[in-house]
């Protein structure tokens, strides 16, 4: 079953088209990542599907159902940033999202323990430090057991200790095996936490894929000599190896994946190149990423 | 639709200002007239004091010191009912959460008719316990005289807090939108019809401005003042109780109407 489908979604802002005929599928276990730098269209998306902005054309669909209202309430969301009653402490804001999902408040308390707000529970919300509201709103996203959870830039605004922690919390709950949707402009951290990635810029689809089809299984190979150019004509003759490009006494190449350092090691020392450094380094979701962006 | 009522409600309960307003409200209805008790002799038409007090002009008085309240008190409230869910962000994420927008807009007229509806109880209980004991000689007919008071005053918080909840929808910054409410109510509204009309009160057309027809609900209760208008002028000085019924109710409509347009075309 599909989760959440996507169909040629636009939305303009004046003459700016921050989202243009978006589509994407979204499947059910998937942990999926909406990457793209700021300004790419990634909040506009989540706020039409989300139903708090209007699209201009096309259309999106939750569970294969045509009641937009009714799914929202199996979803949990926390969009840019966490907005709750000051006035009001941890439990009674956690009161308010259940009842509007309609659902029970008996794992609020539990909820306030995984994101370790119990403490400080009844305490408002205006006394709260940036991360500890960030972690409100993921326990708010948790209330009623959702069967989706989206994530916009959770990690933003917080400071080191704070990023580990919600990373951390977003890993256990993608762990009970529910559908996540993340946005980030982090490549680290989509990379660390996605199962599937959407690339957006200026509001166009890049690419889509699995995270490991998007990157390839290529390798990249850092290689050193005090003889650089002798080096340089070993590779010529290596097939498996590709060169890239040259920094300092470093060449840098591209190798398939598979690539046996020992053998180069081996073929140089027996020609009497001494090798100097070598590394061999799975290619990145940022390498990538930038490979895509910079084609379009 | 009590479970929309009762969302509001879980919102309002621990919110100070609320409790702020609606105290005010509830302590100043029954004591705004208690200093005239201090005074001998009122001129006429008044005369005594205790007409203040009793049937059937308690209604009468209580009511006009109640237009002030509701318009303050009652209206401020309702324009912070609008603008706070917009600062805190918090209508964005209602619907996020899974509100639709039409929830949304019921839930918040729900709760503003359920404090209309509470204010106008309680004018008719201060007004009746003044009643019962400052009256000397009182017949059933003497305590009904006034009784189409009570639709009136509840007409009356509905227009201005309906009329709040608009201006508050609309210019959705608070302090911007209670300046543009009072100022609306208090002047703006007396400039519009003098740059309309280049008369505010010696036209006919003063009477069909919307919170001029509200105000007339539960008007000034000295009715000398309007005879010697009405003689000069050859039209009233208030609406009369129905036309100002009617009036208000087309306005309440018209506010509720377009609060629930905004609520559910604009992107939040």
């Amino acid at each position: 079953m599909s989760v959440l489908r996507i169909d040629q979604l636009t939305k303009n802002y004046g003459a700016i088209r921050a989202v243009d005929h978006l589509s994407l599928t979204v499947e059910a276990g998937n942990i999926y990542g909406i990457l793209g730098p700021n300004g790419s269209g990634k909040t506009t998306t989540l706020g039409m599907i989300l139903g708090i902005t209007h699209p201009d054309s096309g259309s999106f669909s939750w569970f294969d159902s045509p009641d937009p209202h009714s799914a929202r309430r199996r979803i949990g969301a926390l969009l840019e940033t966490p907005n709750f009653y000051p006035y009001l402490n941890a439990v009674d804001n956690l009161k308010i999202v259940a009842a509007i999902k309609g659902r029970g408040e008996e794992a609020i308390e539990e909820h306030l323990r995984l994101v370790r707000l119990h403490e400080r529970r009844h305490s408002k919300f205006k006394t709260y430090s940036l991360g500890m509201k960030q972690r409100l709103a993921i326990a708010g996203a948790l209330v009623g057991d959702p069967d989706v959870l989206i994530f916009d830039e959770p990690t933003n605004g917080l400071d080191p200790e704070g990023i580990a922690e919600v990373r951390e919390t977003l890993m256990k709950i993608a762990a009970r095996g529910k559908t996540v949707i993340m946005a980030s402009h982090i490549l680290d951290e989509v990379e660390k936490i996605c199962s599937h990635v959407a690339i957006i810029k200026r509001g166009k689809l890049l690419a889509t894929g699995t995270v490991g089809a998007i990157l390839s299984n290529n390798v990249t190979v850092e290689i050193g000599a005090a003889d650089i150019q002798a080096l340089k004509r070993l590779i010529q003759e290596e097939e498996e190896l590709h060169f890239v490009s040259e920094s300092g006494d470093r060449l840098i190449l591209d190798a398939e994946a598979g690539f046996s350092a020992e053998r180069i090691n081996e073929v140089a020392f027996k020609q009497g190149i001494i090798l100097t450094h070598l590394s061999v380094k799975q290619r990145s979701l940022e390498s990538e990423f930038l490979e895509i962006t910079r084609q379009n | 639709m009590l479970k929309l009522l009762n969302l509001e409600w879980q919102k309002q309960r621990k919110h100070r200002i609320f409790h702020v307003l609606i105290g005010m409200y509830v302590l100043l209805l029954p004591t705004t007239i208690l200093p005239v008790k201090s005074i001998p002799e009122l001129p006429p038409p008044i005369n005594s004091p205790d007409a203040l007090f009793q049937f059937p002009t308690v209604f009468t008085y209580i009511g006009y010191a109640g237009n002030w309240l509701s318009f303050f008190f009652l209206g401020f409230f309702a324009v912070l009912l609008a603008t706070q869910e917009y600062s805190y962000r918090t209508m964005r994420q209602n619907i996020i959460t899974g509100l639709s927008r039409n929830e949304l807009f019921k839930s918040k007229i729900s709760f503003l008719i359920t404090l209309c509806l509470g204010a106008t109880l309680y004018y008719f209980l201060v007004c009746l316990f003044y009643g019962f004991t400052h009256t000397d000689n009182y017949y059933l007919s003497t305590i009904t005289k006034n009784i189409d008071y009570i639709p009136r005053y509840f007409l009356m918080c509905l227009g201005y807090s309906s009329f709040g909840f608009l201006i508050g929808l609309l210019i959705r910054r608070t302090g911007i939108a209670l300046f543009l409410y009072l100022a609306y109510v208090m002047f703006i509204e007396l400039i519009l019809r003098w740059l309309i009309h280049m008369k505010i009160f010696a036209n006919k057309s003063m009477h069909f401005y919307p919170m001029n027809a509200i105000e007339d609900l539960a008007p000034v209760p000295f009715a000398e003042v309007a005879e010697t208008f009405r003689d000069e002028n050859g039209f009233g000085f208030f609406l009369t109780p129905t036309e100002a019924m009617i009036a208000s109710s087309i306005y309440i409509v018209l506010f509720i109407f377009f609060a629930q347009r905004l609520m559910l075309k604009r992107d939040l």
